[in-house]
């Protein structure tokens, strides 16, 4: 019986997931954030993190929800999606966790299809419904447009 | 002068004369030089007026009958023990010889002594708490009149003075005495009026007046203003240490009001140091999730490390807990010091009218006091 880890977070009231392996790190939102001209209004900017440029984008943006106010607690969660680095800001990481793959409902693809298969399902933790985020098409969306 | 021949009609009309005369009187009848006829009414006798007493030439009726003329003298009271007024008038036969004389003698007494018995009953009650009136000759008192509502039972007719009875020391100081006499002597405060009175020529004292009146009204009167004084004395007192305490709750209330805002100041700081607290755990949080994504990615090798990436986490979730409790707890220490201060502002506001109605209670006392002190000089003078 396999299991997934995966990163939980909080875009607005509701919590995502990613799986572990597409994470590298999480730091705090970096007060320099170099923005560039002529790009999507999700695209922030880009930051130097250890000699690396690296895009922001705002997910809320992106997703369409309203805009909210960041935060203290707001996180800048950077992505390594197959050696592509992405930064995600997010309301809070809240924690790591375990999950057997049987907890997670795999969205059929007319379901999936419509959100543009950015969410492949959502998993089930007591009370809580967590979506899971598709990293691969993440990439695909956001850096091959 | 009386004719020989007339003397039986003259002892006669002696004989009714006697107890007509107010204060009495005493005929005597000389025959050269020996009483030989006495009459005295009831109330005055002069024991030397007796039959076959013999007079020496220094008498009245001895000059009378050498001078052959009527004399009158005032014989005073080292004579006969007591003053009297004679009239000596010669007794001459057919031939003119003086054989003789007819001696009269009457009490010399001062005129307010014989109306004593007349004014002073009416005079006595005339005055409020009653009065007690008393005539004394030089040595003794010779009249008393007490009121109905005052007496004075040890004065009696006869009291023989002494030198502490005011009657005494007008005798001897020639002067009017007004006393208050307190109720050590006579049971109860006197005040006493003596007055000297002269005889008929004005040079030598022969009795005194005096007026004895009670003063229990006047120095219930003066007690009673005292008491008040008194009183009024400690009330003022209170007052003052009133005022004072209201002054010590004035400074403690001021006191307590910047002890307050200190501590207002201290949970401000409790609130920062927890919000310090919240970043550190917030930081902790962060290396543990970190810790948590690169012991994923080092696949198995990094499972000992997540645990200890979890153990972080979970460290810094309870930190994290502490955050809001404190918050809870500084924001009741907030609501409770404020209101603390609400209620010392209050008993502030309450202490300043404390303070404000002493000092008028203050005032009052004084006017009651000045009023008390008026009283007081007015008994006095009672």
């Amino acid at each position: 019986m396999s299991s997934l880890e995966l990163v939980v977070f909080k875009l607005g009231e509701e919590e995502y997931g990613i799986e572990i392996g597409f994470a590298q790190e999480i730091i705090r939102i970096p007060k320099q954030i170099t923005k560039m001209p002529d790009m999507p209004s999700y695209i922030e900017g880009v930051i130097d993190l250890r000699g690396r440029v690296i895009p922001i984008i705002d997910l809320k943006i992106k997703f369409g929800f309203e805009q909210t106010e960041r935060s203290v607690d707001s996180r800048l969660l950077i992505l390594d999606l197959e050696n592509s680095l992405l930064g995600i800001i997010v309301n809070d990481v809240s924690e790591v966790i375990k999950i057997k793959e049987q907890a997670i409902e795999i969205f059929s693809a007319e379901i999936s299809g419509l959100s543009g298969n950015r969410i492949q399902g959502i998993a089930r933790i007591d009370q809580r419904l967590i979506l899971l985020l598709n990293g691969l098409k993440m990439k695909s969306e956001v850096l091959m447009k | 002068m009386i004719a020989l021949a007339g003397i039986e009609s003259c002892k006669i009309l002696a004989e009714f004369l006697a107890n007509l005369i107010p204060g009495g009187v005493v005929f005597g009848l000389v025959d050269k030089d020996e009483f030989v006829w006495v009459k005295a009414s009831d109330t005055f006798t002069i024991d030397f007026f007796t039959v076959g007493n013999k007079l020496s030439d220094d008498t009245t009726t001895m000059c009378a009958i050498h001078e052959k003329k009527v004399i009158t003298q005032d014989i005073p009271r080292t004579v006969y023990g007591k003053r009297v007024s004679i009239i000596s008038i010669p007794v001459i036969d057919d031939n003119s010889e003086v054989v003789g004389a007819l001696t009269i003698a009457f009490p010399k007494l001062h005129p307010v002594a014989a109306a004593f018995e007349d004014f002073a009953p009416i005079l006595a009650e005339m005055f409020h708490e009653g009065a007690f009136l008393y005539m004394s000759d030089l040595t003794k008192i010779a009249y008393r009149q007490p009121s109905e509502k005052f007496d004075m039972p040890t004065i009696s007719v006869g009291y023989e003075l002494d030198k502490t009875d005011i009657a005494y020391r007008v005798i001897h100081s020639r002067q009017p005495i007004i006393e208050e006499v307190d109720a050590s002597r006579y049971g109860e405060p006197l005040n006493i009026a003596n007055y000297p009175l002269y005889d008929d020529d004005n040079r030598n004292i022969v009795a005194t007046l005096g007026i004895v009146t009670p003063k229990k009204t006047a120095v219930t009167l003066r007690e009673m203003s005292g008491n008040l004084e008194n009183s009024l004395e400690g009330i003022a007192a209170a007052i003052q240490q009133l005022a004072a305490s209201a002054t010590v709750i004035h400074s403690n209330e001021e006191l307590l009001n910047s002890d307050i805002n200190e501590i207002i100041n201290i949970s401000e700081q409790i609130n920062e140091i927890s919000a310090f607290i919240k970043e550190i755990a917030d930081e902790t949080k962060m290396l543990g999730l970190n810790a948590a994504i690169e012991a994923a990615r080092a696949g198995d090798a990094g499972r000992g490390f997540g645990v200890v990436a979890e153990e972080i986490r979970n460290l810094s979730a309870q930190s994290k807990s502490t955050v809001p409790k404190i918050k809870q707890l500084t924001d009741i220490i907030k609501k409770k010091v404020s209101e603390a201060s609400e209620k010392s502002v209050r008993s502030l506001d309450a202490s300043q009218g404390q303070a404000a109605a002493s000092e008028e209670i203050t005032a009052s006392i004084e006017e009651i006091t000045t009023m008390s002190e008026e009283l007081s000089n007015i008994a006095k003078t009672l």
